[in-house]
């Protein structure tokens, strides 16, 4: 769906939030968002307990018991091996989470968007190379790919976020491609280089303007799958590495104690399944006000 | 049609050149010095530069890429670092394992996607409806390897139905675990796509006809809806196992299924080069290959793809 010209103005943004909030989903997973950010900025001031403090035995009924202690009222989510609180760790790698699926897709729109348009707008054999090489690329074994990057540039935040760039660019690019073809051939991109409208003011007024609605969907919908990745290759430890809190490393050293604490594996991985979740219902709330034509 | 399978394999070519080329150059830029994995921790610098010179370590990475292809095409893909076997060898005893396991999972994939879309259309907007659509959002948003992790604590630790990991014979209960995991999120997916597949007929004309002939409803879905829902279904499969197949080393790592995904995994750790080239190489072709596929199938099963190509 193309928006139109009113749109781009600041009663077109309103509205879309408007008719976002309108969906009961859509509406309780922006909640849900909101509330994630202000968990994931102020971890430290909500956390309940220390997420490093050891607690190396415990005294309950008159017995000493070791870790991994069961979910309580005092540990949320239970401990892990060490006596330390899960859930505070899961708060503080609930950011770790956020910042990888912002900034991942953030990257993936720069490298996406930039070789989609250039290959839509200069035909030949730049085009043919470009979606070619998406071809192979959406071929390759992503996670294999992103683990083997990780270990080239040695794994951390930063390292995780280029290696998952670079595996996910291809989708866009080819989005980008196909509706950049549709709109240059459109009467107004004609209109106006025929009126002497050089090519970055065309791909900046004409062409950018007018493929913004499923960019954005392409951002949002791209946030699941990123945080997943990061989780992935985390718990494989090609990702972030301690002391760093990521819910992938979590729910990695709790396979070790699967069978006597479960939770050490649950909670964390429900938390993920959340975020993804909230994120894949903005997303098609997104879709339906935005893109409805895509469904 | 023949037009188009003919152009599609004209660039297929290409596109593994191109895909090999790729991978040469991430495992070039991988530390590790080959020379010295090959010839052990303990041997002497001599020993190293002379397997180094040996090897053609020493040379210009282009030399070393064209001489790889020729090697690959004359049938000789290299010795693991790691068992010193032949990588041909393994990758002829790992790869029907992954394509045992993912064609297991496409199959249930489809069994369950298909039956539960079309059950969530012919109730649509009642609870069965809402309960199976809530389940497939959900399947779509579990990582893969929490997932196994899961499944493997219920089935394997808690009620010990079936081995948590590793493999045994064809048809064997071994396979049920990992398949069922790599089935679950697609068929979700599927169970999405058929749904809407099967509402866009709903309001057709050859299906208002049928039941105003007074069919039972359930010739009507046999008969005349589910034919004409299986286009985008059937293009979604195609999709859907190119997924799987980047999915599945997750699934053979955590349980211990010995096929390429873990095989690639295992010598990425273990940085045995010619065993990870070998096995990207393998699994990237066979995507490329199943997209292939897919778009031929696509175009046996819609007359109109023909019927445009010919015009």
């Amino acid at each position: 769906m193309i928006l139109s010209r009113t749109d781009k103005s600041d009663v077109g943004r309103i509205s879309v939030l408007v008719r976002l909030w309108r969906s009961k989903s859509t509406a309780v997973s922006m909640v849900f968002i909101v509330i994630l950010a202000v968990v994931g900025l102020l971890a430290p001031v909500i956390a309940p307990k220390d997420p490093t403090a050891i607690e190396i035995f415990r005294e309950v009924e008159g017995e000493m018991i070791n870790p991994p202690f069961p979910p309580s009222a005092e540990n949320w989510f239970g401990t892990d091996q060490l006596g330390r609180d899960i859930f505070s760790r899961v708060l503080y790698a609930i950011r770790t989470s956020l910042v990888i699926g912002l900034l991942v897709r953030g990257g993936v729109m720069i490298v996406g968007v930039g070789l989609g348009l250039m290959a839509g707008y200069l035909p030949g054999i730049v085009a043919k190379a470009t979606m070619r090489l998406t071809d192979v690329m959406l071929a390759f074994p992503a996670l294999i790919i992103a683990m083997a990057v990780t270990a080239i540039l040695g794994p951390s935040l930063s390292t995780v976020i280029i290696a998952l760039v670079l595996v996910s660019w291809p989708d866009v690019t080819r989005l980008v491609y196909g509706q950049t073809l549709g709109i240059r051939a459109s009467d107004y991109v004609v209109a106006a280089r025929s009126l002497g409208a050089n090519n970055f003011r065309i791909i900046a007024k004409h062409i950018l303007p007018n493929i913004a609605s499923p960019i954005i969907v392409a951002f949002s919908m791209g946030i699941p799958g990123a945080i997943m990745y990061e989780a992935g290759l985390s718990f494989f430890g090609f990702g972030i590495q301690p002391p760093m809190p990521s819910l992938g490393l979590i729910i990695s050293d709790g396979r070790g104690y699967m069978t006597v604490a479960p939770w050490y594996t649950i909670f964390p991985g429900l938390t993920l399944v959340a975020i993804v979740l909230a994120f894949n219902f903005l997303g098609e709330g997104l879709i339906d006000v935005l893109d409805p034509r895509s469904k | 049609m023949l037009k188009l399978i003919g152009s599609r394999l004209l660039v297929l070519p290409l596109l593994l050149l191109l895909l090999s080329a790729l991978i040469f150059a991430l495992l070039y830029l991988l530390p590790g010095d080959p020379a010295r994995i090959m010839a052990g921790e303990y041997a002497s610098t001599e020993t190293v530069e002379r397997i180094r010179v040996q090897m053609g370590f020493d040379r210009h990475p282009a030399i070393q890429y064209l001489t790889y292809v020729r090697n690959v095409i004359q049938g000789e893909w290299g010795r693991s670092y790691q068992s010193n076997r032949l990588v041909l060898e393994d990758i002829k005893q790992v790869f029907p394992k992954t394509v045992k396991v993912t064609l297991a999972a496409e199959i249930m994939s489809i069994v369950l996607g298909v039956s539960f879309g079309v059950l969530a259309a012919v109730r649509s907007n009642s609870w069965i409806d809402r309960s199976l659509m809530t389940v497939s959002v959900l399947s779509l948003s579990m990582p893969l390897f929490w997932l196994a992790l899961l499944l493997q604590l219920l089935f394997a630790m808690r009620l010990g139905w079936l081995p948590p990991s590793g493999s045994g014979d064809l048809f064997s209960r071994y396979i049920i675990l990992p398949a069922l995991t790599l089935a679950i999120p697609s068929s979700g997916y599927l169970a999405r796509i058929t749904r809407a597949a099967m509402l866009d007929t709903q309001q057709a004309d050859y299906v208002l006809t049928a039941r105003s002939k007074g069919l039972r409803e359930f010739s009507v879905i046999t008969k005349h809806m589910l034919p004409n829902a299986w286009l985008p279904i059937i293009s979604v499969i195609g999709v859907d196992l190119a997924r799987l197949l980047a999915g599945v080393a997750i699934i053979e790592v955590i349980y211990a299924w010995p096929g390429l995904g873990k095989y690639a995994f295992d010598a990425l750790a273990h940085r045995d080069f010619p065993a990870l080239q070998a096995s990207l190489n393998v699994l990237a072709a066979a995507v490329l290959f199943v997209n292939l596929g897919s778009d031929i199938l696509y175009g046996l099963a819609d007359p109109r793809v023909r019927a445009e190509e010919n015009a």
